[in-house]
């Protein structure tokens, strides 16, 4: 399947800015399954340059700095990716009990391992604590192969939490969202992840976008679709697998991944540092839409 | 030398009949369990002591405590401090310095200096590895625990290469003697070591309170590692390499050890900035100056690597710098350290450092760390749960200095609860096993007796070629005797000089200028950073709102303090509060109604004026009180230490103290106080005017300073004649007279118009006057002068400040004085309300106009092309 993302960000400030400096997380990874084909990112006012870098996780990465007043900026990134990755993986046989994983990864010295265990610690978004300790307990008895338990957590996180946006913020501590059951995909994500490092396991976050499927009888509406977030956890042998808590899946050919870290704050689409300003508004737009193969 | 006279005191002493044996003259008694710095088991003292401890002997307790007290008093003079809680109303916490200095052989210090240098050179070379290949994880050298579970590796900075691969440009470590006498490392510091500059300054003072001591003990001078350092950040630079611009960046003047930070910059002539100075363009660092942007090569850090780039580094600090990162990965800028560094200040990899140093030096550690267990190893773990009570605890991955417990002092019930947070978590514990500290003499609370203090020395290298080059002498502190187990260096408490004594002769080198040169503001040209000349137009502002109001508190305390009153000096004394009033903002100052003295009560009169005198001068609130003012000029002028003499910033310190001395009850003796105190506070800021005008060059920064004391003053004048003349009572002469008086013109006017006071004249002489100093046109004059000489685009027109100004100007040339001041039939002078409501409002646009321009909006200066 061929997908092409138009995803637009546009801020508005009450106040002129006078230096802004972003950092941009929109480029699509090429993947097992997935490739890039196309990618342009259009940034209005136009900036004297944009940096273009591969960050730590293998992302690419874009940054741009305006010296100008302006009182609007528009980021919009146009991307086209093929996904033939149609497989549901078949889960239990294959992974080894989670504790095994867990002991592996602690003493295994060979590169993809020792990648994985740096995502079972903390990092700025997702501290474990003894709560989502025992909020994951249920779905980790002992010697439950790995991947069946994470997609048993999975599902769980989508029956017990509410899609609520306007519970949660970027700011909401994952102890408020267990707390109130409720938050948005990246809470949810977030949330994964912190059960899995809560019992050392490795937790990562991926930033991409999900195809939405209209109603029946009503047409596609371009910019309805959002962003979006999953986790993924690592099991040798077989590598890094998604779970998207907030749809209940594992993520098909309809979820398209743009970057992974270790939380939401590695690979945030658009993130900024502005000078004057004063209050802003943002407004987002996502299209995927599937187009001919070409 | 030998022909040198002996000192006199120590003449004067020779015959006297003082005990000639040091131990016998210094009643000093170390502990028997540990090592003593001055004294061997014996009682002897060490060969290093010898000669010191006996020149110090001959000086005697009392002499050597009457030195301490000139050394304080130099110390508080220099403004030493260190603010442990950063307390922004400026109430920071004394620089304690010990009048004994610790001293050191010169081959104990050769070792010591191998050891350090080595381990320099390891850290670097592991820093270059966790942040490039990380060889050492894959290898099973390192646990990956100790880089992945802090939050001190930056991955963001993994893959980026230091100008050179100088990856610990600078490095310090905390070293304890331990009971035979070897030096161990108690803590490394990789991030951004703090402390040269108090060792620096330690330094100075103490060689000039025990200058023969000093002289004779040949002890290595610190400034050719000072040199070592300026020329190592110099060859750090990227680009520019024969005049690179180096920049201090500093957290700023609430940081603890902002002194020290300010110090040091003034030491190595580089710029103290802070972070919103620097703005990044095109992959460059840029310093925001007068003149535009210069582009900086290389940054002397001392703000927390997290904090250094809000963009990738993390957007909780506004101390840094957005973009930061990225040029660094560009390679147009060096950081000293490199970002990142502040991984190894884990304990955590101390266990690993004797392998780690031979496989990565091939060679044997030579200084060794206290022994040091991290909990994540499972040998380890059982170990500190079996010796848990003779154990000191840390967190293995520390914010800042982190939480030190001393197990064996926890009640049972804690050191339960230890045992389980750390069994919970085992990777987030060090534990290390503690030892008597060394001591050291200090003086204790009084008389001839000497305590012995446990000790702590941090030690500071600087690279240079392939390996270090290590300041010879430390920064010393010592302890309370209960701290002698606690293993780490808090600051805070004493400090002592150190003293590593010279195999050779002694290079006499010094980075200061001689005594006799005149203080002036470092750099006088448009290279000077747009928030330093902010300040500096503050500072002037500040400085010259405080002069007003004292003059006109002092003409008011005057008043008061008249013992005949009448209804003639009232008129005055109610013109002036109506002035004052609008000032300050003191609410409680009794109206001016021009009601007469024999309707009121006299005796209340009198009281509620010195109570809002009293108001005036020392009131918090409302904040244009003087002792407001003053507060903010002191604030303002903390960020300018490098900037200003040493004379003005006395002169502001004891300004401060003096708003703070508020006479305890009212009454006449109080008013007589005040008077005297307001005096004195006039003085201090004729001083700090003068030192201004005396020991600053006339640069750009002298402009701002003095343009802001130019509007300040024009606005006072315009204000007190607004508040005074606007309409002309039956009898005007007292309320002149106190004008002339606050606006420090009668002796002008007295002998330009003899004895007649009257409305017309006065107005003309601090209006209209040019040769009159004090009148509102001469100090338009001088703010012209200011803006002529300000950067401007070439070929620009007249800047929007000079219309404003020209403005200003022909509305007070084109007023006949004797027309505005005559009184209409309702005793009213509309015109010079017209003429004077105008100027009020023109001295503040120009006063925004001028920051919009310069200063609060220096981003938008025009990037020029010959600055790129």
């Amino acid at each position: 399947m061929r997908l092409r993302i138009v995803h637009a960000t546009t801020y508005e400030y009450a106040d002129p800015v006078t230096t802004s400096h972003h950092d941009v997380h929109l480029t699509p990874r090429t993947v097992v399954g997935q490739a890039c084909l196309a990618h342009e990112v259009q940034v209005t006012p136009t900036p004297r340059n944009i940096y273009e870098r591969t960050d730590y996780f293998g992302n690419r990465a874009r940054s741009f700095s305006l010296h100008e007043p302006h009182r609007s900026l528009r980021i919009v990134a146009t991307s086209e990716v093929r996904r033939d990755d149609r497989r549901q993986l078949s889960l239990s046989p294959r992974s080894p009990p989670w504790e095994d994983v867990r002991d592996r990864l602690a003493r295994d010295r060979r590169p993809d391992a020792i990648a994985a265990y740096g995502f079972t610690f903390r990092s700025r978004y997702i501290r474990p604590d003894a709560e989502v300790q025992d909020y994951a307990l249920p779905s980790f008895p002992p010697g439950r192969p790995l991947l069946e338990a994470t997609r048993d957590l999975t599902k769980r996180i989508h029956a017990e939490f509410k899609y609520d946006p306007g519970a949660t913020d970027i700011s909401t501590p994952l102890a408020e969202v267990l707390r109130q059951r409720r938050g948005v995909c990246q809470d949810f994500a977030h949330l994964e992840i912190a059960c899995l490092r809560s019992l050392g396991l490795p937790g990562r976050y991926v930033s991409g976008y999900l195809m939405t499927t209209p109603p029946p009888g009503k047409a596609r509406v371009f910019g309805a679709d959002a962003s979006h977030a999953w986790a993924s956890t690592f099991s040798p042998d077989v590598g890094w697998v998604d779970f998207d808590p907030a749809n209940d899946v594992v993520p098909s050919d309809r979820h398209v991944t743009v970057a992974y870290g270790c939380d939401f704050g590695d690979v945030s689409p658009v993130r900024g540092v502005i000078l004057g300003g004063a209050r802003h508004s943002l407004r987002v737009e996502v299209d995927v839409a599937e187009v001919a193969d070409g | 030398m030998t022909s040198r006279p002996p000192e006199e005191h120590l003449d004067s002493r020779e015959s006297g009949e003082l005990p000639r044996d040091p131990a016998d003259m210094w009643r000093y008694a170390p502990p028997l369990d540990g090592y003593d710095e001055l004294f061997d088991p014996s009682g002897a003292p060490r060969p290093a002591w010898e000669k010191p401890a006996e020149m110090l002997a001959r000086l005697g307790h009392v002499e050597l405590r009457r030195r301490w007290e000139q050394a304080r008093q130099l110390l508080h003079e220099h403004g030493v401090s260190y603010d442990a809680y950063g307390d922004p109303n400026g109430v920071s916490r004394p620089w304690n310095l010990s009048p004994i200095p610790v001293i050191l052989g010169s081959a104990e210090w050769a070792s010591v200096s191998k050891g350090l240098a080595q381990r320099a050179r390891l850290l670097a070379a592991i820093l270059a590895d966790l942040y490039g290949p990380q060889r050492l994880l894959s290898d099973g050298d390192l646990p990956p625990e100790i880089v992945f579970a802090h939050s001190a590796f930056l991955r963001p900075c993994v893959g980026v290469r230091p100008p050179g691969d100088n990856y610990l440009p600078l490095y310090a470590a905390d070293l304890g003697r331990q009971p035979d006498g070897s030096m161990v490392v108690l803590a490394d510091r990789t991030r951004a070591p703090s402390g040269a500059g108090y060792a620096l300054e330690n330094r100075i003072v103490l060689s000039r309170s025990l200058p023969d001591v000093f002289r004779e003990s040949g002890v290595e001078r610190l400034a050719l590692y000072f040199r070592a350092m300026r020329d190592a950040l110099r060859d750090l630079a990227p680009h520019n390499r024969d005049n690179p611009r180096i920049a201090l960046l500093t957290p700023g003047p609430y940081n603890a050890t902002y002194f020290e930070q300010a110090f040091l910059a003034q030491y190595l002539g580089i710029s103290l900035v802070q972070g919103a100075d620097l703005t990044v363009r095109d992959r460059s660092v840029y310093l925001k100056t007068l003149g535009g942007l210069q582009v900086v090569d290389v940054i002397l850090r001392r703000v927390r690597d997290d904090f250094c780039d809000p963009l990738e580094l993390g957007p909780e600090s506004t101390l840094g710098v957005p973009g930061l990162v990225d040029a660094v990965r560009a390679g147009n800028v060096a950081l000293a350290n490199p970002l990142g560094s502040g991984l190894l200040q884990t304990p955590a990899v101390m266990p690993y450092l004797p392998a780690l140093c031979r496989k990565l030096l091939g060679e044997d550690l030579r200084l060794p760390s206290v022994p040091t267990f991290w909990c994540g190893d499972r040998a380890s773990l059982a170990y500190v749960e079996d010796h848990l009570a003779e154990l000191v605890v840390r967190s293995a991955f520390p914010v800042g200095s982190g939480e030190r417990i001393v197990a064996g002092k926890l009640p049972a019930r804690a050191l339960e609860e230890l045992r389980d947070r750390i069994h919970a978590d085992p990777r987030m514990f060090v534990a290390q096993r503690p030892f008597a500290l060394s001591t050291a003499p200090t003086l204790g609370g009084g008389g001839a007796d000497l305590a012995p203090a446990p000790l702590w020395m941090r030690a500071y290298l600087v690279t240079r070629g392939d390996s270090y080059e290590v300041m010879p002498g430390a920064l010393s502190r010592v302890g309370a005797a209960d701290e002698r187990l606690a293993l780490s260096l808090r600051m805070g408490g004493e400090s002592k000089d150190t003293w590593v004594l010279a195999g050779g002769p002694v290079s006499t080198f010094s980075l200061l200028k001689p005594a006799t040169a005149p203080v002036a503001l470092s750099r006088g040209g448009a290279d000077i950073p747009s928030r330093v000349a902010d300040n500096l137009f503050w500072l002037g502002r500040y400085a010259e709102r405080a002069e007003g109001t004292g003059r006109l508190a002092r003409a008011i305390g005057t008043r008061l303090s008249e013992q005949r009153l009448s209804s003639e000096t009232d008129g005055g004394l109610d013109a002036l509060f109506r002035a004052v009033r609008a000032e300050t903002g003191v609410p409680t100052i009794p109206p001016g109604n021009g009601a007469k003295a024999a309707d009121r009560n006299r005796t209340s009169l009198v009281g509620a004026g010195e109570r809002a005198l009293a108001s005036i001068i020392f009131d918090v609130e409302p904040p244009d009180t003087l002792r407001g003012v003053v507060a903010s000029a002191y604030r303002v002028a903390r960020t300018l230490r490098d900037r200003i003499s040493g004379d003005m910033w006395r002169a502001l310190v004891q300004l401060n103290q003096d708003v703070h001395e508020r006479p305890a009850a009212p009454g006449p003796r109080a008013l007589g106080e005040i008077l005297s105190l307001v005096n004195q506070i006039l003085l201090a800021l004729a001083a700090f005017s003068g030192l201004g005008i005396d020991s600053m060059s006339r640069g750009l920064g002298w402009r701002f300073l003095d343009a802001g004391r130019r509007l300040e003053r024009a606005m006072h004048i315009v204000t007190l004649l607004r508040l005074t003349l606007a309409s002309a009572g039956a009898s005007e002469a007292p309320i002149l007279e106190a004008i002339l008086e606050v606006a420090d013109s009668s002796m002008t006017y007295r002998r330009r118009y003899l004895a007649s006071l009257q409305a017309a004249p006065v107005v003309d002489l601090l209006l209209a006057d040019e040769t009159n100093p004090r009148s509102v046109l001469y100090q338009i004059r001088a703010l012209g002068e200011h803006l002529d000489a300000l950067p401007r685009e070439a070929g620009s027109p007249r800047s929007p400040q000079h219309l404003l100004l020209f403005e200003a100007t022909a509305s007070i040339q084109l007023a006949d004085v004797n027309t505005i001041c005559t009184a209409d039939d309702n005793g009213e002078r509309p015109r010079l309300q017209a003429l004077l409501a105008r100027l009020s409002v023109l001295f503040p646009e120009i006063s925004n106009s001028l920051s919009g321009a310069y200063l609060n909006h220096a981003s938008n200066l025009p990037l020029r092309e010959e600055d790129v």
